[in-house]
């Protein structure tokens, strides 16, 4: 107990040179702790930026072969289908039906290619809260007509609102069609999805499609709890490959299940209706990518500060042994065994490493709560990655635990040998100085 | 008195005859058959000069390789640079895009506009007017110096890109000078004017065909065609390998 109110005190002692070692790690460890926090919260926010934007967790799609031989994407009678999700007590907040194409947009000699995505705006009121309007108003939705554009295809073909903009498409059968939409409203874009933002009504959508009214292309299931959607879509593909026809749902290192069903579309023989059982997490797959990048890139950095932390603990310990050479004597000659003078001076180094850490991830914690208070709104191009327009962290407590024990190693051990040296002096000669600590 | 009344009868069924419809089906039928060549291979260098507003003039020139009779046709990018050796492939009902740099081919269809301009794969293959398309309405006028026949034509399939279609056919001979192509709810899309055609082993095709964008005003496309050829061609050239190997 003595040894550990020692290595206080002598902690205590040097405030200044306690400090700044300590402040060191205490900042490594705040940097890695604000990294890994934001990577933690980064998939859950933009998973559940997508679902908002695609409208569900859980996406059903329907695909018929026609006589000719050609695969049209429709749901013509989702009875079956919602019928299974009621059965199989799947918890699901929303149902939303879309129909979409991709089409090029022409407004007075200019032209972009552009997705436009048909919505039932009655049924999908959350997603005005999602859209960020820069211009016009949800109202003007009420137009059957009307289209919500992205800030950046309305700049680049120089429309504003109430303009009448002519899209060229395709339909189902692949026959081309043209619509005539009025701008209703204009959208911030967030920048890296830009293409996938013009909203327009499902009626008009299905009506340019050749689609009837009551048909549609895609269902998606919002579920109660985006967590869920892994378990509940293998549920929901058991159940209903016992009454439908379905694409198989393989995962190969090439391909993700959506892909995989898209190219068993083109490449098997079959005849009928086919349905596509697919989550958001398989068009995400891709992006886990960043997360492991940023916490490879935490634990180099974390490395790397700990290897300049490293040398300036083994130089200050050797500094802190020459300046007590004289206090080490006078212990050792009182009887204070090596094993004694080393357990203090390693304490000592443990206390810094762990006051480090402490505060570090205490100040992590003030930084990440601080940010998170601050709205920066949804017309940034980070929106993607925020919940709401706010930042949020979260922290693995095993996570933080494991980085402070390695911070504690590696101050042990870069202590452990000018501690080691110094225990093993001769009390006289280190009372008398003679020699002195040996470099 | 026989001979008077013979000639008034004769006189009577030739008016008739004249007043009646002429039969256009025969005509959609010819004009298939004066750009198809059943009984040869067929091979030309096609020029696409396509102009956008607020774009530079693109200039691609392709090499067409058909076989009618199989249903079989190559087209083989040869400029731009960085498009050369790109080419389509029609394989029985498939029709495959090749690019050499990515080294894979991609499931394309007739309708998929080529490289961006207003010409799109089907207008390089067979005719099948008269196969895809019934007559719905005719008329009579005249296209600059030429008494033609005005056909609309509505598509018996799905398998076209434009359900309807206007033609310009001239009266004397079956030729075809304007085409208007509309979208399923009517829309024009696009207008094809063509004015000179070549004589090639006793077909006709065009020799240059001026494609207008309805929807993108100041939009055009023009296509010459030029080394029109019947030579037989060989069976490889109708291969995925050969668009893969004629890149090495």
């Amino acid at each position: 107990m003595k040894i550990f109110i020692i290595a206080l005190r002598n902690v205590n002692r040097q405030k200044k040179r306690s400090f700044l070692l300590g402040g060191a790690i205490a900042f490594g460890i705040m940097i890695v702790t604000l990294i890994n926090g934001f990577a933690g919260s980064f998939m859950e926010n933009v998973a559940d930026n997508f679902s908002q934007l695609f409208a569900g967790h859980i996406f059903i799609e329907g695909v018929e072969k026609t006589e000719e031989g050609k695969s049209i994407a429709l749901v013509r009678d989702e009875t079956i289908l919602l019928e299974t999700v009621r059965e199989e007590g799947i918890p699901v907040q929303y149902i939303n039906k879309r129909s979409a194409f991709g089409g090029t947009v022409f407004f007075q000699g200019k032209s972009v290619q552009q997705q436009v995505v048909g919505i039932s705006w009655d049924e999908e009121e959350f997603l005005k809260d999602r859209l960020h309007l820069v211009d016009g108003g949800f109202e003007n939705m009420e137009l059957k007509k009307g289209i919500i554009l992205s800030q950046n295809v309305a700049a680049k073909l120089k429309v504003e609102i109430n303009d009448t903009i002519d899209i060229r498409l395709r339909t189902v059968f692949g026959q081309l069609n043209v619509g005539d939409f009025v701008v209703a409203a204009i959208s911030y874009d967030p920048g890296l999805f830009g293409s996938i933002s013009a909203y327009a009504n499902l009626e008009y959508v299905n009506e340019l499609l050749t689609l009837a009214p009551w048909e549609y292309q895609t269902l998606g299931l919002f579920l109660d709890d985006i967590r869920l959607m892994d378990v509940e879509v293998q549920r929901l593909y058991q159940a209903l490959g016992e009454k439908v026809e379905l694409f198989e749902r393989k995962e190969t290192v090439e391909e993700n299940p959506f892909m995989a069903m898209m190219r068993q579309g083109e490449e098997e023989e079959w005849e009928g209706i086919r349905y596509r059982l697919f989550t958001l997490n398989d068009f995400l797959k891709e992006l886990e990518q960043i997360v492991i990048t940023l916490n490879i890139a935490s634990v180099v950095i974390l490395l790397v500060l700990l290897v300049i932390i490293m040398v300036g603990i083994t130089n200050t310990f050797r500094m802190i042994m020459y300046e007590r050479i004289k206090e080490i004597g006078t212990m050792r000659a009182l009887g204070m065994q090596q094993g004694g003078v080393k357990s203090i001076f390693l304490l000592e180094a443990l206390f810094l490493s762990l006051g480090g850490a402490i505060t570090g991830l205490f100040t992590a914690g003030i930084i990440m709560f601080g940010l998170s208070k601050i709205y920066w709104g949804l017309g940034t191009p980070l929106s993607l990655l925020m919940k709401n327009g706010y930042l949020t962290f979260s922290i693995q407590t095993g996570q933080a635990l494991m980085y402070v024990i390695i911070v504690a190693l590696f101050t042990l051990a870069a202590a452990y040998i000018p501690t080691r040296k110094a225990a093993k002096m001769k009390p006289v000669e280190a009372l008398y100085n003679i020699g002195t600590f040996r470099r | 008195m026989k001979r008077t009344v013979f000639i008034v009868l004769l006189s009577l069924v030739i008016i008739t005859l004249s007043w009646s419809d002429p039969d256009f089906s025969i005509i959609l039928a010819d004009l298939d058959n004066l750009g198809n060549f059943d009984d040869t291979d067929y091979s030309a260098v096609y020029t696409i000069v396509s102009e956008k507003p607020g774009e530079d003039q693109s200039i691609i020139q392709a090499r067409l390789f058909r076989r009618d009779n199989k249903e079989q046709f190559v087209l083989l990018i040869l400029k731009p640079e960085v498009q050369k050796g790109q080419g389509y492939l029609q394989v029985e009902d498939s029709i495959w895009f090749y690019d050499p740099e990515s080294r894979k081919f991609e499931r394309s269809t007739l309708r998929e506009n080529i490289q961006g301009s207003d010409a799109q794969n089907e207008d390089f293959n067979r005719n099948s007017l008269s196969e895809d398309y019934e007559i719905v309405n005719w008329s009579e006028g005249t296209l600059g110096s030429f008494p033609v026949y005005i056909l609309e034509l509505e598509a018996i399939s799905r398998d076209v890109a434009y359900e309807k279609v206007k033609i310009w056919v001239r009266k004397d001979r079956n030729i075809l000078l304007k085409q208007e192509d509309y979208s399923v709810n009517g829309r024009l899309l696009r207008t094809s004017l063509i004015p000179n055609y070549l004589s090639v082993g006793g077909k006709y095709i065009p020799s240059r065909i001026l494609i207008i964008d309805a929807l993108n005003e100041g939009e055009r496309t023009q296509i010459t065609v030029s080394e029109p050829s019947i030579a037989i061609i060989p069976d490889y050239v109708f291969s995925k390998a050969y668009l893969e190997r004629v890149n090495n």
